[in-house]
């Protein structure tokens, strides 16, 4: 049922071929307007191709998480987060244990990089660390590991830079057609006086090719991304054996109200909730690389067990629509019934309250971050930011001077 | 001429749909020793872990003697049938996780103890260990099942049944953190 | 964090689990929204997190001081009056994401508070006080 989730990627894959063949023929269409040859637009649309490929291939992962300003932690850094990760990769099966990275900010939202999955990285922001709880968060870190695990990343990355180069060839395109039909319009079409019909259907075509192309790639993305998220919350629940965690995360997500400061667009659909989701507004329409959060929540809430066709039948419980499902039907037939676990921990234990998580974060940002910490006899904690010079320091509280 | 290039046409394509199959069997074969890997690395780090647990506890626990002594019996005794069988080493482990899960209750009852850093960093090592196992497992029993399925069905079963690929035991085992949760059932 | 005074790095005090950016050159102190609101709730204040809203809302102060910028966000931050008599000049950032006490505010917050520790237990007292526990040597 693990391998099938991931090589069942038919679906997505006929989008992204949907996608490559809107670029070829929006470059033959402008091939054809432009130069009077198709072969010639068709060659320009896969250079471009390339090229941002190329970008794409070299601004990797790590300026990803620059852009993020995502910090590296170790296992000493944040015991807890680390621990869930390497949780969630047993349980996933991968190979390989993924970087994790923290991200400061106040928001809660998490992201997975790589298109390797063995070189794989999640990052998740302070915020969220103190925030969820055990459980929730190995719902996230579930999600996202599924991401890295289908290798949604790949496909997510594929869809990207085609959405880039149709949108970059029609921008261009158009900018180059008005300034024609501004300087020199009348003069092409008086020369050709012949070929005229021809060239106008070719004038139309290609008029309709680049407003349409741009749209109709955005939403084959959109459609692609969507589907991964749900296929990435329903691995979740297989992983941990509890869809309730996911969906109490997902409602603390949702109801947070601050921004990610540091979202990008590119990087958007492997956001665990859409990093731009703006106040207010309805994100469930056809234009969102996430379904609406709280259908994801509806659906994990109304799941009996942890299999994937158990999700699927709370998926279509939900739309009650006939027999359509969202998971891929391959990753249903693999795996049985499959019982869900109870919360942890056990009813009557305590888990860290909302302080001890603050502290257990900014301690690991503090780290990170090559504070050095000194601990006063009087239980107050001073840190020194790395660039302290001088060997000694007062303790405000109770007046000690103690040596660096 | 024509049957002779039918008949090797169709050895040459048995041949293929041999390998393909054999070699399926043998990655998830694979998988399933993998996985068992995982499940031993894990029970090492929960038996590595309880000296240490036991150094810190006891301070604060002196009248949980019982309780004590019998997390460090059932500890080595699964350590010494570590290289048994799975069924007799599932029986070892799941007395050592009822032991734990009964210390872990106890010592909540001790606010000094669950005010020490020491212990706390440990409980967050134990309780993680304990998940860990339960995923292990959880992943070992579905690569057994996914390997157990495809030495069943046909044509793979036949390629099976010549190369000697048997059906593996599923693991069973309680961990600390789920003694009252009902056991996770393959149907 | 760059202290907004003298924009040296500043030394971070975790007392009682809350943390306190400190400058150690002029002795101002950042207390972030953040951290505030966990402090009262530590405290377990009914409506917690509301009194930074209410602070933003204080009426602006006349001041002749300079006028500060928030070390998070950048933007100018408002000046106010924090509890009766004498009250404490402080800046408040506008966009909630903390108070800033300047050195000498809070020598003066500190002096008073050891004639007449205040006995108010409203919230903008309770950050007084409290600021007067963590740098109880500082005076």
């Amino acid at each position: 049922m693990w391998e099938q989730i991931g090589s069942n990627q038919r679906k997505s894959v006929i989008l992204v071929v949907a996608m490559a063949l809107l670029l070829v023929v929006i470059g033959y269409v402008l091939g054809l307007y432009f130069f009077g040859n198709g072969m010639g637009g068709l060659i320009i649309a896969l250079v471009v191709w390339a090229i941002l490929n190329l970008v794409g291939y070299f601004q990797g992962d790590s300026i990803l998480l620059g852009m993020a300003k995502a910090k590296k932690i170790s296992r000493d850094d944040h015991p807890r987060l680390y621990n869930v990760v390497e949780e969630m990769k047993i349980a996933s099966g991968l190979e390989k244990m993924p970087d994790i990275y923290i991200i400061d900010d106040q928001a809660l939202n998490a992201f997975a990089t790589g298109r390797d999955i063995n070189k794989a990285a999640v990052a998740v922001t302070s915020g969220l660390l103190e925030k969820l709880n055990r459980d929730e968060l190995q719902g996230v870190i579930g999600h996202e590991l599924a991401h890295i695990k289908n290798r949604d990343v790949l496909l997510m990355t594929m869809c990207s830079i085609l959405l880039g180069t149709i949108v970059i060839l029609s921008w261009y395109a158009s900018r180059v057609m008005f300034f024609n039909a501004m300087v020199g319009g009348r003069r092409t079409s008086s020369s050709q006086g012949g070929g005229g019909a021809a060239q106008l259907i070719i004038l139309a075509v290609a008029l309709l090719l680049m407003i349409l192309a741009p749209i109709a790639a955005q939403l084959i993305y959109f459609a692609v991304s969507r589907k991964r998220e749900y296929l990435a919350d329903a691995s979740s629940a297989l992983y941990t054996r509890y869809p309730d965690g996911l969906a109490s995360a997902l409602e603390k997500l949702g109801a947070s109200t601050c921004q990610l400061k540091s979202a990008n667009k590119a990087t958007a659909p492997m956001y665990i909730v859409n990093p731009f989701r703006k106040k207010g507004m309805a994100a469930s329409d056809l234009s969102s690389t996430h379904p609406p959060i709280s259908e994801r929540i509806r659906i994990l809430r109304a799941m009996g067990g942890a299999s994937p066709s158990e999700y699927d039948r709370a998926y279509q419980q939900i739309h009650q629509k006939g027999g359509r499902g969202i998971i891929p039907g391959s990753a249903i037939s693999a795996a049985g019934a499959i019982s869900l676990r109870a919360a942890s921990p056990a009813a009557g234990k305590k888990e860290p309250g909302e302080m001890q998580r603050k502290r257990e974060t900014s301690d690991a940002l503090w780290k990170v971050n090559k504070y050095r910490t000194i601990d006063c006899e009087c239980g107050t904690r001073l840190r020194l930011p790395p660039g302290f010079r001088g060997n000694r320091v007062r303790c405000p509280h109770c007046g000690r001077t103690i040596s660096v | 001429m024509l049957a002779a290039y039918i008949i090797g046409g169709i050895v040459v394509i048995l041949a293929v749909i041999f390998v393909a199959l054999y070699n399926a069997l043998v990655k998830l074969r694979n998988q399933v020793k993998n996985a068992w890997a995982q499940i031993d690395v894990q029970l090492k780090r929960r038996h590595d872990l309880i000296p240490n647990l036991m150094e810190t506890v006891k301070g604060y626990m002196k009248h949980e003697r019982e309780t004590l002594e019998a997390v460090t019996k059932a500890r080595n005794l699964a350590q010494q049938v570590a290289s048994s069988g799975a069924g007799v080493r599932s029986r070892a482990e799941s007395e050592l996780g009822a032991a734990l899960g009964k210390l872990i209750a106890v010592a909540e009852s001790y606010p000094d103890l669950k005010a020490n850093q020491n212990f706390l960093a440990l409980q967050e090592e134990l309780t993680s260990t304990e998940n860990k196992i339960s995923f292990s497992r959880q992943y070992y029993n579905d690569s057994v099942l996914r390997y157990n399925n495809q030495t069943m069905v046909f044509p793979s079963s036949l390629v099976a049944g010549m190369a000697g690929f048997k059906a593996d035991d599923f693991f069973e085992i309680t961990v600390a953190a789920e003694k009252e949760t009902p056991k996770v059932s393959f149907t | 964090m760059i202290c907004p005074v003298c924009k040296s790095d500043m030394i971070v005090v975790e007392y009682k689990d809350i943390e306190l950016d400190h400058c150690l050159d002029c002795g101002g102190v950042w207390f972030d929204a953040g951290e505030l609101a966990l402090m009262l709730q530590s405290l377990e204040i009914a409506g917690h997190g509301l009194c930074l809203a209410e602070i933003i809302k204080f009426p602006e102060a006349i001041s002749s001081e300079k006028k500060r910028r928030c070390p998070i966000c950048g933007h100018r931050m408002k000046k106010t009056i924090l509890g009766k008599e004498p009250g404490t000049l402080i800046d408040v950032c506008d966009r909630g994401d903390g108070l800033w006490f300047d050195g000498g505010e809070l020598a003066q917050l500190l002096k008073h508070l050891v004639k007449s520790p205040g006995k108010e237990q409203n919230e903008p007292q309770k950050i007084i006080n409290f600021l007067g526990e963590v740098f109880h040597a500082q005076e």
